[in-house]
């Protein structure tokens, strides 16, 4: 059997064209290995090989993301692969990023394996996880002799159909997908049992891994309140009546912006909650109780504070991913930072 | 190792026989130290610069090593690296060299 074809991708450092300086550098492709595809191929031994290496700089890469994205596929559909492997990326960032983005649209437009390896920390790992192989490697480039046969092992699999075992198993980043399987033990069991072996401080794997957050440090203090401009953010999910853009009550996909320039307070009449998970009686009736409309404009008339902003912008919190919060916010925040508003009052349910 | 450097080094492999060459290592880990000599004996492991592939089979020695540290001036060693001798981990170092070397 003749031995299966793969393209990998890399960044300009490792194809040894420059750093920084040449990050610029457009897509291009070359026939067989370059850098780290030596070792990739050696790891291959006689089921794949290599034929081409598309090697595209990281800033021309993330400052033209379609073009770049396409471009880079044409250039590997050209060779027919079988198989796709881009990186290791370790800890660079924007590599991380192209290599996951590239990654992501070989396996859905090309429709054959493609997998990546990074670590944990690159920005490329959260945001292609979901939609794309990527193996653990360490944070540089000092770890490429255990990042290439963790690479290559997992790459095989997929090249030879076998079931791919658990991210523990073949080393590579959750991608959100649940499984059903049998346990021996049924769950109180395996509850009690790790509750003991936590109280004798032995080691126990969770079933259930909490996502690690961020911690954010608070911003300095507004120097006078009296003069500042005041815009209300909520999680709670107030929006004018009839909800018109049909934010869900769960797991919101988007944010609004609602004026409420003429009012002085919010009334059941006009406002009401799409948030579900919990009883919304009490926010219809008084949509001030999540939304202190009422309360800010008492403070702007008494000089308490400076203005109240003409915009609130609202989501749904409840079982809304923190990365689509974070989303919605970077992008209204930029619309708060140029309406000159000095300070947020965020509310929840 | 930078690409620079890898190139610096492949140059002067190619117009003197390795035998008459010793690359002295000067990094602060170790670990850095490995990277460093593997570079310059079974070739770059990180495959990034000339040397990816390339076997030149330096001999290579740290600077804080004692070959390297009997091998030359005292006062002038002194002088240059008696203060990183102290601080860095002179032990592990050697160990990761002789690793390095093959010893």
């Amino acid at each position: 059997m003749s031995k299966k074809k793969v393209v990998h991708y890399i960044n300009q450092f490792f194809a040894g064209i420059g750093g920084e300086e040449k990050a610029d550098h457009e897509p291009e492709v070359r026939e067989g290995v370059v850098g780290p595809g030596i070792g990739i191929n050696a790891a291959l031994g006689d089921d794949a090989e290599i034929v081409a290496t598309v090697i595209c700089g990281d800033t021309y890469f993330n400052e033209h993301m379609e073009d770049a994205e396409a471009a880079v596929l044409e250039m590997i559909e050209k060779y027919d692969p079988d198989l796709f492997i881009a990186g290791p990326a370790f800890n660079a960032g924007r590599y991380g990023v192209a290599a996951g983005a590239v990654t992501k649209a070989v396996g859905e437009k090309l429709g054959i394996p493609a997998v990546t390896a990074m670590y944990v920390e690159n920005p490329g790992a959260d945001m292609f996880k979901a939609d794309a192989y990527i193996v653990n490697t360490g944070d540089s480039a000092a770890t490429m002799g255990e990042a290439i046969p963790a690479l290559t092992s997992l790459a095989l699999k997929l090249l030879k159909g076998e079931e791919i075992g658990t991210p523990d198993e073949d080393n590579y980043m959750a991608r959100g997908v649940r499984v059903n399987y049998f346990a021996d033990d049924r769950g109180s069991k395996r509850a009690v049992d790790m509750l003991v072996k936590k109280l004798k401080g032995e080691e126990y794997e969770t079933e259930y891994p909490m996502p690690a957050f961020d911690r954010v440090d608070p911003n300095p203090p507004v120097e006078d309140m009296t003069k500042a401009k005041i815009a209300l953010v909520t999680s709670g999910g107030i929006v004018p009546k009839g909800n018109p853009d049909r934010i869900e009550s769960s797991s919101a996909s988007k944010y609004g912006k609602y004026d409420i320039s003429g009012f002085d307070k919010l009334s059941e009449a006009d406002h009401e909650t799409a948030h579900g998970g919990h009883d919304p009686v009490y926010a219809n009736e008084d949509p001030n109780r999540v939304l202190p409309v009422d309360v800010l404009r008492d403070l702007e008339k008494e000089g308490a504070i400076g203005e109240l902003h003409q915009y609130f912008y609202s989501t749904v919190g409840n079982g809304t991913a923190v990365a689509s919060a974070k989303k919605y916010a970077e992008e209204f925040a930029k619309e708060l930072v140029e309406a000159g508003v000095d300070a947020v009052i965020t509310t929840s349910t | 190792m930078d690409l620079e450097n890898q190139q610096r080094v492949k140059d002067i492999a190619e117009s003197t026989p390795a035998e008459d060459i010793i690359v002295v290592l000067g990094g602060a880990e170790a670990q850095a130290a490995k990277l460093m000599g593997d570079t310059v004996t079974t070739g770059d492991p990180t495959f990034a610069g000339p040397l990816a592939g390339v076997q030149l089979g330096l001999t290579a020695y740290h600077a804080v090593e004692p070959e390297f540290k009997e091998a030359v001036d005292a006062d002038v060693y002194d002088d240059q690296v008696g203060m990183m001798e102290m601080v860095l981990d002179v032990d592990e170092i050697a160990a990761t060299m002789k690793e390095v070397r093959g010893e």
